[in-house]
């Protein structure tokens, strides 16, 4: 008896959390619904289904919250700043950590800088001025045009401008604030950053001038593969070379490849607004960074070599001719070349 | 007295009455100065040659069309003077200097986009200009240093004026005046006068060839 009765207690309660539950259903049912119909209205709830009402976390903690917005999750801002709904950018902090005053772009790249300044000063005092064999004959050849050096110290000036007042911004502040302070740094930073958008459209139309008018006699060649094998006769020796050697070359296509890396990525760092995401952003002011390294780097190597480190060289880029010894010392083909020319328009 | 206050007071208007005092001084000189008197009969119009020389030097000469430098100068010239006028005439902080400090009035100014791009075409020019001294065997013979003291002032009043250009520092704004006032004291006393004194060489040596009957 007591048996029985205890089964059908034990029947009503399953009938009971059976009817509770089909309730349940049809209230989920019910809401979901009416929810449905919201969406399709247009009017569903600025907040998740499962977070409860506005002002309440729901069924989310405090830290769920900050930590989906720390690691970048998208959602429904209410300003309309903040872009493709990402309160924070987390790919923004790993940047940060790339940029700051002691991140591996300034510490590496500044680092580099200092390898290149030093490896200079160390080929010149092992090796001393590449000297003219045979010292100068007198008699001169035309090397360079006059547009080809006005294009050249154009560029030079740019590449001066631009170069001292981007160091001044991505080296300002490990460097210079502790020495001059925060204050006296902020004039040089603005002033930096004006004269660097300012002369940066000039750099960009002065470069399309510069490749078009050094472009000829740039072209790889077979007789680049013996200039290089003999360190272009650097350390003894002779490599013969047409009108630029391996070396300028080099030079020539890296400069190229950094011109267009900076100005395409200056021309985006100038309209940030345009391009909507901040990602891009951080790329390219990476890549305008490493380029300008890079563009530094060689561009030091190139002055030393045009100036104090090679004879005669720099009187090839101001007058527009050099010492026939010069160009049988270092360009020997292309001499060849122009005597062979010289001897046809003569005959 | 603080830096600013001299520059924008005392300095300035000493800088501003060297400029125009010398300036006219030069300009009466010029003018005053006469020339010796030519016995020959005048063959042709003294003032249609003068009038040909002013107007017809804006160009270059038919002649010379063929050659590259040639336009690159002419170019480049324009680039320089033109960009360099709009930047003294029509840059919003200039027109508000003038107003305050001269004039009492104003006038529509470039808007900031123009302001940059006119801004960086007399860079440009400037620079072109000034990079062919050094390299041009004939204009490097032919040039003194007055040109480049000259080039290189006004050289360093754009750029001091182009860093100041986020009107955020009162250092900057310093810099770009103080060399403005080296630059006008420096003007009269210069090849800077040729800002002036252009229609007066053109005209008479036009006036001079329109005399004899030929065409400069």
């Amino acid at each position: 008896m007591a048996a029985s009765r205890t089964q059908a207690l034990q029947g009503c309660a399953t009938w009971s959390r059976l009817t509770m539950h089909v309730i349940c259903l049809l209230a989920m049912l019910f809401v979901m619904g009416i929810t449905h119909q919201l969406q399709a209205q247009g009017t569903a709830p600025p907040y998740p289904f499962d977070a409860g009402p506005e002002n309440t976390l729901g069924n989310q903690s405090d830290s769920d919250i900050w930590r989906m917005i720390r690691q970048g999750a998208d959602g429904l801002p209410s300003s309309s700043e903040v872009v493709d709904g990402v309160l924070i950018n987390a790919n923004g902090v790993g940047w940060s950590e790339l940029r700051r005053a002691e991140g591996p772009l300034i510490w590496y790249g500044g680092l580099g800088l200092a390898a290149v300044i030093a490896a200079v000063v160390l080929f010149f005092v092992i090796r001393g001025r590449l000297r003219i064999d045979g010292g100068r004959s007198g008699k001169t050849v035309a090397r360079f045009s006059l547009v080809q050096r006005v294009v050249h110290w154009i560029i030079a000036c740019l590449f001066l401008l631009l170069g001292v007042t981007g160091l001044l911004l991505l080296f300002g502040r490990p460097l210079l604030i502790p020495i001059i302070g925060k204050s006296a740094y902020s004039v040089f930073a603005t002033a930096s950053m004006q004269a660097h958008n300012l002369f940066g459209p000039i750099f960009i139309v002065s470069f399309i001038a510069l490749f078009f008018s050094f472009v000829r006699g740039n072209l790889p060649s077979l007789c680049d593969l013996q200039w290089i094998t003999r360190a272009g006769g650097m350390f003894g020796g002779h490599a013969s070379a047409g009108r630029y050697n391996a070396g300028e070359k080099a030079w020539f296509w890296t400069a190229t490849l950094a011109g267009i890396t900076l100005s395409a990525s200056g021309i985006l760092l100038s309209f940030p607004d345009a391009l909507g995401t901040h990602d891009l952003l951080h790329w390219a002011e990476l890549s305008h960074a490493i380029a300008a390294f890079v563009f530094i780097g060689f561009g030091i190597g190139h002055i030393y070599l045009g100036t104090i480190g090679t004879e005669g060289t720099i009187e090839g880029m101001v007058n527009g001719c050099v010492d026939e010894n010069w160009a049988r010392t270092h360009h020997d083909l292309w001499l060849a070349d122009m005597k062979s020319r010289e001897k046809g328009a003569d005959g | 007295m603080s830096a600013i206050e001299l520059l924008e007071g005392p300095l300035w208007q000493i800088s501003l009455g060297i400029f125009v005092v010398f300036g006219l001084w030069r300009l009466f000189v010029i003018l005053t100065t006469g020339r010796t008197p030519v016995q020959a009969r005048p063959v042709g119009s003294v003032g249609l040659g003068a009038a040909r020389a002013i107007v017809g030097h804006f160009v270059p000469r038919r002649a010379f069309f063929g050659q590259g430098r040639v336009w690159f100068v002419t170019i480049a010239g324009y680039a320089f003077h033109l960009g360099l006028f709009a930047l003294l005439f029509f840059a919003a902080p200039h027109v508000a200097f003038l107003r305050d400090h001269i004039l009492g009035f104003d006038w529509p100014v470039l808007p900031r986009w123009g302001f940059i791009v006119a801004a960086q075409f007399a860079f440009a020019g400037l620079l072109a200009l000034w990079v062919r001294r050094f390299v041009d065997p004939v204009v490097r013979l032919i040039t003194r240093p007055d040109d480049h003291i000259a080039t290189g002032l006004t050289f360093l009043v754009m750029l001091s004026g182009c860093t100041a250009l986020g009107e955020q520092s009162a250092v900057l704004r310093g810099i770009h005046l103080g060399t403005v006032e080296a630059w006008l004291i420096y003007f009269p006393f210069s090849s800077l006068m040729h800002t002036f004194t252009w229609p007066l060489s053109r005209g008479f040596t036009g006036a001079l060839a329109g005399r004899r009957g030929t065409r400069m």
